[in-house]
């Protein structure tokens, strides 16, 4: 905390396939380039052969030639727990090995010579993003906003707050993907309106409805589908080219083949961006598959045309306007009181999308931002709102809304919920209930969040334990659970007796599988590594200094040298040996290389041994 | 005006005190509103008049919530103030989903009306009902068959009412129209049923009557028509059976007797005298056994009965002679 205040504050869209941080300069929301000049940095890491940390572009590019080593896609599986359906699906089609935490828990991922918790891989990249920010400011920067889907759950957020922790971030607010877009559209625009952002992504499908007036962003409703994304179009164009190819060439199957499988998938991905833009392409894959016993390989040659992915797609698209207008019907909203449509996501670019979209409002969505630059924008702006409140009324306030419902197991394993979805937060609630035992001295209180009626299907958020509880008739005993949302996210549970009193609490914390110890372990170790590598920085400029300054000596003595060398009966190779050298030094310390510096320190001052004899030697009037 | 606004009101010099970087105004404004969460109503919460419409109360909120709320001072110290902020916000934010959800405002606006608003509204209402009632009865002259349905309605209710105030006959004649108009009303069938039964032991009362009346003056085969109806009116009670009974024995029908004395032996096996009267119908058919055997049980059951002692005498009389 003793940071705040001070500094630079950044937004960060933490994505599936990409990320993107943006700031707040001189009063204007800017996405900031990396340090090679993209305003998108691929999340991908690895861990190079020779040990060495990759995080960006330059990590996705040796992605296939080391895919074991090579992590993407990190945000499938954080704050998820081990065995879940997410992390199986997610097993079967990830080319890199998960394992199971210590405590059996969450999920953590095998890189290199050793174990992640998937935190430390996001932090990397939230890492990679702080230092392009800094690199942009030319200061530290502390404090950040991190955007998340809006169906992200308790656990989910609280690990990515704590990837920011890691990365030495301060992470002021967690706050949903498409109310942080939402932001980003209403700056520098008078809005009062009700606002529908449709964010049709790789992997999800968000839609939240907002309420904007008086730079107040009240959110009314979220909704969407975790299952619904751009990854469900390219499987039905796969599986359209497979059955095809099958048809074609007597039932030879590509899904048998993982490499055949692999350019299929790219090959489908990349004729769907297309035909955003055309009517038809080609999809053309040569050698796609060995014809085996002397028969010659086959290859796939297929036109696509728009009408066709339409046709293979329709129903995703209904899907996607149905959740739609649920979430209308949850906001009691009409479509036609609907102000503005914003689409987000790099699915909504297909014409389908947009014309449903089109056909459910009534209106022309609004093409006024970058799909994927927009939420970096809005959590830049909401960080500055943070840090910067004295700015007046001028500047915005985010009325956010919890996205599923909060609430309790009750006996029979049913779910009672205690906050109901899309109620605005700050807030609290209580609910009393009573014992259903006789003589029930103990009672077990379990916070849950989700939608379904079963305690089971819902996720578990932490649980305590009221002790001391006064004997009696079962139902005789009331117990109050109060349930507390601050703004900040953070959820506080408290139980009490109404009878003696007896209270318990807990802060509904540690669900992103790293207990406080091991993220503090993390941390100093982070801590070390940045120790290590200022020791290392002031070893390196120790060893400049010492080596500029020998071949400063050197050079101007090779003059004086050369005279005497042509006198004596050396070779003229000397000096050229010993300016070979002075060169690799300065290369060296172009490179920031500190291993080859000792080495070479010691052939320069051998060299200007010789040197100084030599002068010296043939200095001397003979 | 703030000055006046707090002038009744004590600050606790602890709560002023603590060091939070909120100028002093604010400080007291959100002391102040706290302490006042659970007397203000919705609307003075919130600022706006009584029954504001919903536009007012969303502005007013949004302008409430950019000071009540903990992001509005993000990066400054608040100590115990953020609590007090948050607990304003919910209660703030409680106001605006209240009195911006039509149906819940209405209803809330009724409930903390002003008292010459509140006697506005109660008039209105009744008028409102008043309307509401004409129009129904101009519909119901106009269409059959919301005719018939309020026919039925009002048929089973005056039914009702002859039925509790015991005029069970006027009850059985409403109650049967309503259910021959209406042959699936829920009530009419059951009610009807049951004055029909209230009626038949009304008229049978009276026919007893007239029979006592008919037999004073000697007018026998009146008062025996007249029992012979009132018993097969009221079949449940086995007094005019009896009686029926007498009367027929004494006009020398004895099967007649029998059968009606063994009609109230069966309506009330523990009737002491419908046994007597079933000995005495017995006796003059012929059947002396069968004759002793209800005598006998006649006087079990009430050992004063004269006549069946008499009788049960002769017979035994008759038996050993």
């Amino acid at each position: 905390m003793s940071a705040s205040g001070e500094g630079p504050v950044i937004g960060i869209d933490l994505g599936t396939t990409n990320s993107a941080v943006a700031a707040v300069v001189e009063g204007v929301p800017r996405v900031i380039p990396n340090r090679s000049g993209q305003l998108l940095t691929p999340s991908v890491l690895a861990v190079a052969r020779n040990g060495k940390r990759l995080v960006g572009q330059i990590a996705k590019r040796q992605a296939i030639t080391n895919a074991e080593n090579t992590v993407f896609a990190a945000k499938r599986l954080i704050g998820r727990r081990w065995g879940s359906r997410e992390v199986e699906d997610a097993r079967k089609v990830l080319p890199y090995p998960l394992v199971a935490g210590p405590e059996a828990n969450d999920v953590r991922v095998r890189m290199g010579d050793r174990v992640w918790s998937v935190p430390e891989i996001s932090a990397l990249v939230l890492g990679e993003l702080k230092a392009d920010a800094e690199a942009f400011f030319g200061q530290p920067v502390t404090r950040a906003v991190v955007t998340v889907p809006a169906y992200f759950n308790d656990g989910q957020r609280q690990a990515t707050k704590d990837a920011g922790r890691i990365a030495g971030l301060e992470v002021m607010r967690i706050i949903n993907e498409p109310t942080s877009a939402a932001l980003a559209y209403g700056f520098g625009r008078s809005i009062e309106d009700k606002v529908v952002v449709f964010d049709l992504g790789g992997g999800t499908f968000d839609v939240s409805i907002l309420d904007i007036a008086r730079s107040v962003y009240d959110v009314v409703a979220v909704g969407g589908d975790t299952y619904l994304g751009g990854e469900d179009f390219d499987r039905r164009v796969m599986d359209w080219l497979v059955f095809g190819f099958a048809q074609e060439h007597g039932g030879a199957d590509l899904r048998s083949d993982t490499m055949a499988l692999q350019r299929l998938k790219d090959a489908a991905e990349k004729a769907k961006c297309e035909l955003s833009a055309v009517a038809a392409t080609s999809v053309h894959l040569p050698f796609l598959l060995g014809g085996g016993e002397g028969r010659p390989a086959l290859h796939l040659e297929r036109q696509l045309r728009r009408d066709k992915l339409e046709e293979l797609t329709r129903d995703l698209v209904a899907r996607c306007i149905a959740v739609t207008k649920r979430t209308l019907d949850d906001a009691g909203v009409r479509p036609a009181q609907v102000g503005e449509v914003i689409l987000v996501g790099g699915m909504s670019r297909m014409p389908l999308v947009q014309q449903a979209v089109r056909e459910f409002f009534g209106r022309e969505p609004s093409r006024g931002v970058h799909p994927e630059e927009v939420v970096a924008l809005g959590a830049a702006i909401q960080a500055h709102a943070l840090a910067h409140p004295e700015q007046g009324a001028s500047e915005v306030l985010l009325l956010d809304v919890t996205p599923q419902h909060l609430g309790l197991m009750v006996a029979g394993g049913y779910f009672q919920t205690v906050i109901p979805r899309n109620t605005t937060v700050p807030t609290s609630a209580t609910h009393v209930f009573t014992t259903s035992h006789d003589d029930q001295t103990s009672v077990r209180i379990a916070v849950l969040q989700g939608v379904s009626e079963k305690a089971g299907d819902n996720e578990l958020l932490g649980e305590f334990v009221l002790h001391g509880i006064r004997p009696a008739r079962r139902g005789e005993v009331a117990i109050e659970v109060a349930f507390e949302i601050s703004a900040d996210g953070i959820l506080g549970v408290s139980a009490k007796d109404l009878v003696t009193g007896q209270l318990q609490s807990i802060t509904v914390t540690a669900t992103s599988g790293l207990t406080e110890e091991e993220l503090r372990r993390i941390m100093d170790e982070n801590v070390d590594d940045l120790l290590e590598r200022k020791q290392a920085r002031g070893e390196l400029e120790r060893r400049r200094a010492t080596a500029e300054q020998l071949a400063a000596e050197i050079e101007a003595l090779v003059p004086a040298v050369t005279t005497a060398l042509a006198r004596s009966h050396f070779g003229k190779d000397a000096v050229v040996k010993a300016q070979a050298v002075v060169q690799r030094v300065h290369a060296a310390i172009e490179a920031g290389d500190a291993s080859q510096l000792p080495a070479l320190e010691e052939q320069l001052e051998r060299t200007l041994q010789l040197f100084r004899g030599l002068a010296g030697g043939g200095g001397r009037p003979a | 005006m703030p000055a006046d606004r707090y002038a009744n009101f004590v600050f606790f010099p602890a709560d002023l005190a603590e060091e939070v970087d909120l100028p002093l105004e604010l400080k007291k404004e959100i002391l102040w509103t706290q302490a006042r969460l659970g007397e203000l109503d919705h609307w003075s919460l919130l600022g706006v008049r009584w029954n504001a419409s919903g536009d007012d109360v969303r502005a007013a909120y949004l302008e409430k919530v950019k000071v009540f709320h903990p992001d509005r001072h993000g990066g400054r110290r608040l100590g115990s103030y953020r609590t007090r902020i948050e607990r304003i916000f919910r209660a703030l934010t409680t106001a605006r989903d209240v009195l911006s959800d039509e149906a819940r405002r209405g209803e809330y606006a009724r409930r903390t009306a002003p008292p010459e608003q509140f006697a506005r509204l109660e008039a209105q209402r009744l008028e409102v009902e008043a309307r509401a009632g004409e129009r129904r009865a101009r519909l119901a002259r106009s269409n059959p068959l919301v005719a018939r349905a309020t026919r039925v309605q009002e048929l089973v209710a005056r039914g009702k009412q002859a039925l509790e105030e015991g005029r069970f006959a006027q009850a059985a004649n409403d109650l049967l129209t309503a259910a021959g108009l209406d042959p699936r009303h829920p009530e009419a069938r059951t009610l009807a049923e049951r004055a029909r039964r209230g009626a038949g032991a009304e008229r049978a009362r009276e026919l007893y009557e007239q029979a006592m009346a008919a037999e004073v003056v000697g007018h026998r085969a009146g008062a025996l028509a007249a029992l012979r109806e009132a018993a097969a009116l009221d079949p449940a009670s086995p007094r005019y059976a009896v009686a029926a009974s007498r009367a027929a024995l004494e006009a020398g029908l004895q099967d007649e007797a029998r059968t009606l004395a063994e009609q109230a032996v069966h309506a009330a096996p523990r009737e002491a005298r419908a046994y007597e009267a079933l000995g005495a119908a017995l006796h003059a058919s012929g059947a002396p056994r069968e004759a002793r055997r209800a005598l006998e049980r006649a006087l079990e059951l009430d050992p004063d009965l004269g006549t069946a002692r008499a009788l049960l005498r002769k017979l035994r009389w008759s038996f050993l002679g």
